[in-house]
């Protein structure tokens, strides 16, 4: 009776791609959704194709899996991934559907899944991943997520025994996650700008898990992120297999030592976020047995592609997308210090408001007082376009953080913004969008060009 | 002014701690003292204005508790004394008389008054808030300024818990002791006709926001009348207003949804 209605849905989640396909629907979860509908425990009768490698955390997953996704399939590798669609339960049976023959047997060789870490605590009993990489656990939306050790306990309390788990040793949270399965760290020893007292609003680790005395930091890249240890108990951070080290920002490269031996890998970005993505890939692939001479070919191969960051010029201005997390704290944060650190004048336009729940209610904003707002008080972020539902929200925000009237501009709606800049010559101009405001970004970086070319014509 | 927060280091959720960052960019003066798990609450050996405690985890509510445990006759005097507290989020939750989880009882609170956290482990309940507060009745409405009504003041914020307090007895326990009266979204539980509890000028809410940044007309009345600070205006005053006056007409139109679902495929289970 099982088989009987696992075929029944694979064969209906099929029939459902091609409706979707003559009806010009996007609909990049309905297969999935069908799959549930007629048999819940699909992805337990599927198994998967070959090693299932999944990919959590709060920040980094989809450039992890893209990277992840790249060098196997450089390496001739088929791989099956969710990249068209979501991350969670029905996201995951969807992929897995696209792939299968009718007869449900999977066309790819392994699976590459990014998995959203709260789902996990649906998606575990029903599928093992041979390997999970977490890359960390931080903040991520209060409505949804809560907090870190909430996160962390869903993943302990789901996690499969068969699990290898592939873990940052520079987030206590992330590396606390199920003590018992078998594990692997890597981490980064130090990078310039390491410091030893938490300069952001939030650190979520502060005390000791053993002891709850306070701990300290040897090398702090952000929030909790880094070398800690107790002075009270011993505890300290685990040891790395995989550790990062002697950043070379000239040659985009790093040094990943393992096993004794050390190797320079290709950066493809110089921020701490994609600087860890690519020592955790570089672990992840070394786990699964490649070389690291492979690893370092392969990693050659790929680039980092999406819809995340875009860049343009246009008569000599800079316009950045650039997107910032909405309702992700620490997700913001990282993007304005990494954009307040860049050389050169800018002025930002702030729409980061999450779309959605504007529609249906008021977006919770207490997010945005564990953010570094105070990141963009620097004198060459020359003006701050504050946009779209919360605008006022930011206003307030962007005071507290100590930033003068002189360069806050107030625009209700996002499409007008681009008529605040004041276009300061040779600058750049980022536009900081959140999770759903894609199109909205481009349409307003489209707005920003339209008015450079006015100011060009004179 | 000495403003103490208790335990920072792990009662830092959900933007609250911006409570104590916006009293001191209101009141320059203030002095603020963070004690941390080690360390004996100063107020209760020393004069202290306002002892403030923010939402925690729930690791982070046991780890108090073993703390505040040792000192809960002296909590109960300091009370009774008219000490100002100023307790949000779950933080609240530890001065009731017990916590459950999944309906196992996890742990007994302080006692202070008598509710009984109900929560998840799983499930996250968010909405927003809309209700009234009452000045003492000593004050006058006017104190309050711009955004109080008819002696009562505006209170807008969110809530994001895993569970609600529901009374020992009945919620009618509770409602009499409301710091808040909600007009929409839930008090204390979805039934409840309080929100949070006000016992002398102990203070304790669910409604995060930050509270006293979203909500400049009770800030300023708190600061006014019960840390005796004879504040002309708010630190950002007219942007804090704006921004309240825009969230107060959001959240009484009929269109605006109280309850989120959107992050989550399971519904709340009472």
């Amino acid at each position: 009776m099982k088989k009987l209605r696992f075929y029944l849905a694979v064969w209906c989640a099929k029939l459902s791609i091609i409706a979707l396909k003559l009806t010009g629907h996007k609909g990049t979860n309905f297969p999935g959704r069908v799959v549930l509908k007629i048999c819940p425990d699909f992805l337990r009768l599927a198994k998967g194709p070959g090693k299932i490698l999944g990919v959590t955390g709060t920040n980094g997953k989809t450039t992890v899996c893209n990277l992840l996704i790249s060098m196997l399939k450089a390496d001739g590798k088929k791989i099956l991934d969710n990249n068209a669609g979501s991350n969670t339960i029905t996201g995951l049976c969807t992929a897995f559907i696209r792939d299968m023959r009718l007869s449900g047997k999977f066309r790819s060789d392994a699976a590459v899944l990014e998995i959203d870490e709260r789902s996990s605590r649906v998606v575990f009993p029903m599928m093992a991943p041979d390997f999970l990489l977490i890359n960390n656990l931080t903040r991520d939306s209060i409505m949804r997520n809560g907090h870190p050790e909430y996160i962390s306990r869903i993943l302990t309390m789901s996690m499969p025994e068969k699990t290898h788990l592939i873990l940052n040793g520079d987030d206590l949270i992330a590396s606390g996650v199920a003590p018992v399965n078998k594990r692997t760290y890597f981490g980064i020893d130090s990078l310039e700008g390491d410091v030893k007292e938490c300069i952001n609003l939030v650190n979520d680790l502060q005390i000791c898990p053993k002891c709850h005395s306070l701990l300290e930091y040897t090398n702090r890249r952000y929030h909790h992120i880094g070398k800690a240890f107790c002075p009270e108990c011993g505890f300290h951070s685990p040891e790395c297999a995989y550790s990062g080290r002697n950043v070379d920002y000239k040659d985009m490269t790093i040094e990943i030592a393992h096993n004794g031996e050390s190797r320079r890998y290709r950066l493809l970005n110089d921020s701490v976020f994609n600087i860890y993505n690519v020592v955790a890939v570089v672990a992840y692939m070394g786990e699964l047995g490649y070389s690291p001479e492979r690893i370092e070919e392969l990693l050659e191969k790929v680039e980092i592609v999406g819809s995340r960051f875009g860049v343009e010029e246009l008569d000599g201005y800079k316009i950045i997308r650039q997107m910032s997390k909405d309702r992700n704290a620490l997700g913001s944060s990282r993007a304005f210090d990494y954009v307040s650190g860049l050389p050169g004048d800018k002025e930002l336009i702030l729409m980061m408001n999450n779309l959605s729940d504007a529609e249906v209610w008021s977006e919770n904003v207490c997010w945005l007082y564990d953010c570094d707002f105070e990141f963009l008080n620097r004198d060459n972020i020359r003006n701050i376009i504050v946009t779209g539902p919360r605008a006022r929200d930011y206003y307030l925000r962007l005071k507290m953080a100590g930033i003068d009237d002189s360069r806050i501009s107030f625009v209700h709606d996002e499409l007008d913004s681009p008529r605040a800049l004041r276009l300061y010559e040779g600058e750049s101009i980022y536009v900081l969008y959140g999770t759903d405001s894609i199109e909205l970004a481009e349409k307003v970086a489209d707005g920003v060009k339209r008015k450079i070319a006015e100011r060009s014509r004179g | 002014m000495k403003i103490e927060v208790l335990y920072p280091e792990i009662c830092n959720l959900y933007g609250d701690l911006a409570n104590i960052r916006y009293l001191k960019e209101c009141v320059p003066e203030a002095e603020i003292v963070n004690t941390p798990l080690q360390k004996k609450p100063l107020f209760l050996d020393e004069k202290v204005d306002l002892v403030y405690m923010g939402t925690t985890t729930e690791q982070g509510q046991m780890l108090a508790l073993d703390q505040l445990r040792f000192y809960r006759e002296e909590i109960f005097r300091k009370i009774d004394e008219g000490v100002n507290f100023l307790i949000t989020g779950n933080a609240m939750e530890l001065f009731g008389k017990s916590i459950e989880e999944d309906g196992e009882e996890v742990c007994r609170g302080l006692g202070v008054f008598p509710g009984i956290a109900r929560r998840s482990s799983v499930n996250r309940f968010n909405s927003l808030f809309l209700g009234t507060f009452t000045p003492d009745e000593a004050d006058s409405g006017a104190k309050a300024g711009e955004g109080a009504e008819a002696g009562t003041i505006r209170i807008a914020g969110f809530k994001s818990q895993f569970g609600f307090t529901f009374g020992e007895e009945s919620d009618t326990q509770l409602d009499s002791l409301a710091l808040f009266r909600p007009q929409r979204g839930p008090g204390m539980n979805r039934y409840a006709a309080g929100e949070g509890i006000r016992i002398n000028n102990f203070f304790a809410t669910y409604v995060i926001g930050p509270l006293l940044i979203l909500n400049p007309p009770f800030t300023k009345w708190f600061i006014r009348e019960k840390l005796g600070t004879p504040v002309e205006s708010l630190a950002y005053e007219k942007a804090a207003m704006d921004s309240y006056t825009e969230r107060i007409a959001e959240y009484e139109d009929p269109k605006t949804g109280l309850y989120y679902w959107g992050g989550t495929t399971e519904k709340w289970q009472e």
